[in-house]
């Protein structure tokens, strides 16, 4: 136990006697926790660039852009269509575009359709925009819903009052059609006392027919007799009888009279008499009839009154109620799931959705290449400092942009064939990629030697391989962490995340992603491309600079490396 | 004639002074040797010189033949470095690259033509020994072997000036030989070398002349009979094996310019004051006596004993 404890005391001391390793080894993973710590200890608000599309900017969509922008976001409005935006993701300026209609009114059962374009390729970004701008959205979407039952609520309550007045004139009408019912019921009763039965007389009407036919056949007998003394040249005996029998005519019309108006109770006039006096009864009957029918007519009138008013008053109720009916009618969104759900939110990839290789392959290029040519660099500068010809090399006729050149070259070689490798093996799964590989080889080459030159600047920084190594490690950590594969750059904080956007990885992996998903022509990524050449060159003359700086101390490192003694000398 | 020369150089590491106003010349065809104990600043002399380090004061002045004009090395070093071959205690050399790829590689570097360096090359391999294992990794050779393929590789580019730092460290005797022999003849076709080295009896053997440095100061230098010549009277004995006449030879020495007389029983040891005349003196006057001895022997002090007197 005691020997293990020795041992182990004897490596921490060696450990940290060894500045740069203790250095690396003890603070590095402290200082990649705390950059990554304040890097994310944040609660702003994602810093999503939001571009909203709509035919036009109405209030609506305005208000839209104000709720996003409430919330921090920058929103950038396009007006031209939702192409330019669609771009814009693209290149990587905005992160989603929200296409919205020129209103978000509900004017019938349809919703209203926004659509999201988004990038799936960056995945954990998709859901960020989910997360943030799916809340607003819902707010919104709550919004026009509340706006819709408000609507439907404020003309229930408008039919409400109509009825409330409805109900008054509901009942002034049962009132009178209660009084009309009423007159009814007392006409009724009128009608009903009213006798108007009559009883005819048992009359021989025999008599009368008697009297008649008599009377018709002394008139036909006159009629013949005159008919036949006009026609013949009658002698006076012939007139005689023709008087005779008229004579006998007007005896038969005598009688009849007598008949009709005798002093016998049967003749005519008796019997008229008795009609007389029947008709007498019966006239005041009916007089006393015309009395009730006339005070039913009365009665009957008022209720006529009733009945109109009343049909007034139907008319009037019936009127209200079309009106209720209209209001009711008035608000055309009649579905409950359009109410509930006003607004419809689509979802729209701005790029063909591959799998998932597809878009992670950008990362995981640069990924490799990054870490590749950090180890390289870092390895190879090393190799070539603790190279026993390190001091040779000194004395050789060749200037040292030469020899970090060579360095370098290796390197590009090295990582030409890495990229050769990728790219060969990546045809096989990624068949509809081919005309991007050229300019994807291209991006690599250039991402390849920046971080070259960084893995060299660390290995001429560091003095053991080991710790150089894990420097290099530790600098390709922190960068795949501050380059949004991870997390998502946008969850930094804004002073973070300013300088993060200077990292090479974000960059080129930006420039690989545009390439290789959107086939992008280099055309439109030049910016980001000469930005990436910019860094290799500055890095590049950074090199120079510290090789230059470090000269001395190489050698001296060198000489105690090499010649203990020599460090034995120093330490006396 | 070409030269180097430091001019009051100092060296300091983190303010500590390491060599201290080191003044000294390097002619053409010199091979100086540069001894001292442990840290005592020799190969920093070494590196300064050869302009690898730089000194904190004072300067290294190289004159040409061809300029006409001193330079100062560490301003100048670009141009003549060319001129410098350096082989360091360690090996300087890419262990993973053959015999033949490491002198072909820096000789390429060197610019020197294809054919030359060809040429040259082989020249080498076979000047050194190294012929027959010019296909060998250096990794694969011997510690005696490496050393040649480092001085092999320092010489490819012809300089005038060779330094080495411990040139014969880790070998075993017949290969420190073999080397001091490669040393020596590399000065025989006109380079100028300059060895750092603590093994005080090759330089003794190898080199013409010394520089003895203590504690960064260098205590002598010049010549290494100039260096031995204060320490001979101190030093000088004169070992006489004596026979049946030691009485005689007792009473003549003491006619002698001799300072003290050991009587050693079978041997007198003689200190003389003036060593030339004394021995001289000694030698006639015996033979024109008669007397009879055995072996007569002159112990002059060695490097070992003036580097101790000068180091304690």
């Amino acid at each position: 136990m005691n020997t293990l404890w020795l041992l182990t005391k004897k490596n921490l001391q060696i450990l940290i006697r060894a500045k740069s390793s203790a250095l690396i080894v003890i603070f590095a993973p402290l200082l990649l926790i705390l950059l990554l710590g304040l890097s994310y200890n944040t609660h702003e608000q994602y810093a999503l660039r939001i571009g909203v599309s709509a035919p036009s900017l109405t209030n609506d969509v305005l208000a839209f852009t104000n709720l996003l922008e409430e919330q921090n976001f920058t929103v950038i409005k396009y007006e031209q269509g939702v192409d330019p935006c669609l771009l814009d993701i693209k290149s990587g300026y905005v992160h989603t575009c929200i296409e919205l209609p020129t209103s978000l009114t509900i004017e019938d059962n349809n919703p209203k359709e926004i659509i999201f374009h988004i990038d799936p390729t960056r995945i954990n970004l998709v859901w960020m925009i989910q997360q943030s701008v799916g809340s607003k959205f819902s707010l919104r979407e709550q919004e026009v819903s509340q706006q819709l039952t408000q609507s439907i609520l404020d003309r229930i309550n408008q039919s409400s009052t109509s009825l409330m007045q409805e109900s008054t004139q509901i009942n002034l009408l049962k009132d009178k059609t209660t009084s009309a019912s009423s007159s009814a019921q007392h006409a009724q009763q009128s009608l009903k006392t009213l006798d108007l039965t009559f009883t005819p007389p048992a009359h021989d009407l025999q008599v009368i027919d008697n009297t008649k036919a008599q009377l018709v056949a002394s008139a036909s007998a006159i009629a013949q007799a005159s008919t036949e003394v006009t026609k013949f040249n009658l002698t006076g005996a012939q007139r005689i009888k023709i008087n005779t029998l008229l004579t006998e005519a007007n005896t038969a019309v005598n009688t009849s009279i007598d008949l009709i108006d005798g002093s016998q109770t049967s003749t005519i006039r008796g019997l008229i008499e008795i009609f007389q006096q029947d008709l007498a009864n019966a006239t005041q009957k009916m007089n006393s009839a015309s009395l009730k029918v006339q005070d039913s007519a009365s009665t009957l009138d008022d209720t006529k009154t009733s009945i109109q008013e009343t049909t007034d008053s139907l008319q009037t109720v019936v009127g209200d109620l079309d009106k209720i009916q209209q209001v009711l009618n008035s608000g055309k969104v009649t579905q409950a799931n359009t109410i509930a759900a006003p607004l419809r939110t689509r979802i729209e990839p701005i790029s063909s959705q591959g799998t998932y290789l597809n878009s992670l392959f950008p990362s995981i290029l640069i990924l490799v290449v990054m870490f590749s040519s950090l180890a390289l660099g870092t390895t190879l500068v090393m190799i070539e400092k603790n190279s026993p010809a390190f001091m040779r090399n000194f004395f050789l006729p060749v200037h040292k942009v030469t020899f970090i050149t060579s360095i370098y070259f290796t390197n590009l070689i090295l990582n030409i064939i890495q990229i050769a490798i990728i790219l060969g093996i990546a045809l096989f799964f990624l068949t509809d990629s081919y005309a991007a590989f050229p300019a994807v080889a291209l991006i690599l080459f250039i991402t390849g030697s920046v971080f070259t030159f960084v893995g060299m600047i660390i290995g001429y920084m560091f003095n053991s391989e080991e710790t150089a190594i894990l420097a290099s490690i530790s600098m390709g950590s922190l960068s795949l962490f501050v380059s949004g594969i991870l997390l998502p750059i946008e969850a930094l904080s804004s002073t973070v995340r300013s300088i993060v956007s200077l990292n090479p990885f974000v960059i080129a992996e930006k420039l690989l992603r545009e390439i290789f998903i959107f086939s992008s022509p280099l055309s439109s990524i030049w910016f980001d491309l000469v930005i990436l050449i910019s860094y290799a060159l500055l890095l590049f003359l950074v090199i120079l600079l510290i090789e230059s700086f470090f000269h001395q101390h190489l050698v001296d490192r060198f000489m105690r490396h090499h010649h203990p003694k020599h460090k034995e000398g120093e330490k006396k | 004639m070409e030269f180097i020369q430091a001019q009051g150089v100092s060296k300091e590491y983190a303010k500590k002074a390491v060599l201290r106003d080191v003044n000294l010349q390097i002619e053409e065809g010199d091979m100086l040797g540069i001894i001292g104990q442990s840290g005592s600043g020799k190969t920093t002399l070494l590196n300064i010189l050869s302009g690898f380090v730089e000194p904190t004061n004072g300067q290294v002045v190289y004159y040409s033949k061809v300029d006409q004009r001193p330079k100062d090395l560490h301003g100048n070093f670009s141009k003549i470095k060319q001129h410098i071959g350096f082989t360091p205690q360690h090996s300087s050399i890419y262990p993973k690259l053959s015999v033949k790829e490491n002198i072909l590689h820096f000789g390429q570097l060197y610019n020197i033509p294809k054919d030359t360096l060809i040429a040259n090359a082989k020249a080498l391999l076979q000047f050194t020994g190294l012929y027959n294992d010019k296909e060998k990794l250096a990794e694969q050779l011997s510690g005696g072997m490496r050393k040649r393929l480092d001085i092999s590789c320092s010489l490819i580019h012809k300089p005038k000036l060779l330094f080495l730092d411990e040139p014969t460290a880790n070998l075993d005797p017949v290969m420190e030989k073999e080397v001091l022999r490669l040393i020596q003849e590399v000065n025989k076709q006109g380079v100028t070398v300059i060895i750092a080295s603590h093994h005080l009896e090759n330089i003794e053997n190898t080199c013409n002349k010394l520089a003895i440095i203590k504690e960064g100061k260098v205590q002598s230098y010049g010549d290494i009979d100039d260096v031995r010549k204060p320490f001979l009277k101190q030093n000088l004995t004169i070992n006489i094996k004596t026979g049946k006449d030691k009485e005689k030879i007792i009473a003549l020495v003491k006619k002698l310019p001799v300072s003290k007389i050991v009587d050693q029983g079978n041997q007198l040891v003689l200190y003389p004051s003036d060593d030339e005349k004394a021995l001289a003196q000694l030698i006639t006057r015996i033979k024109e006596e008669g007397l009879s001895m055995s072996d007569v022997d002159i112990h002059k002090p060695s490097l070992r004993d003036i580097f101790t007197k000068l180091t304690q």
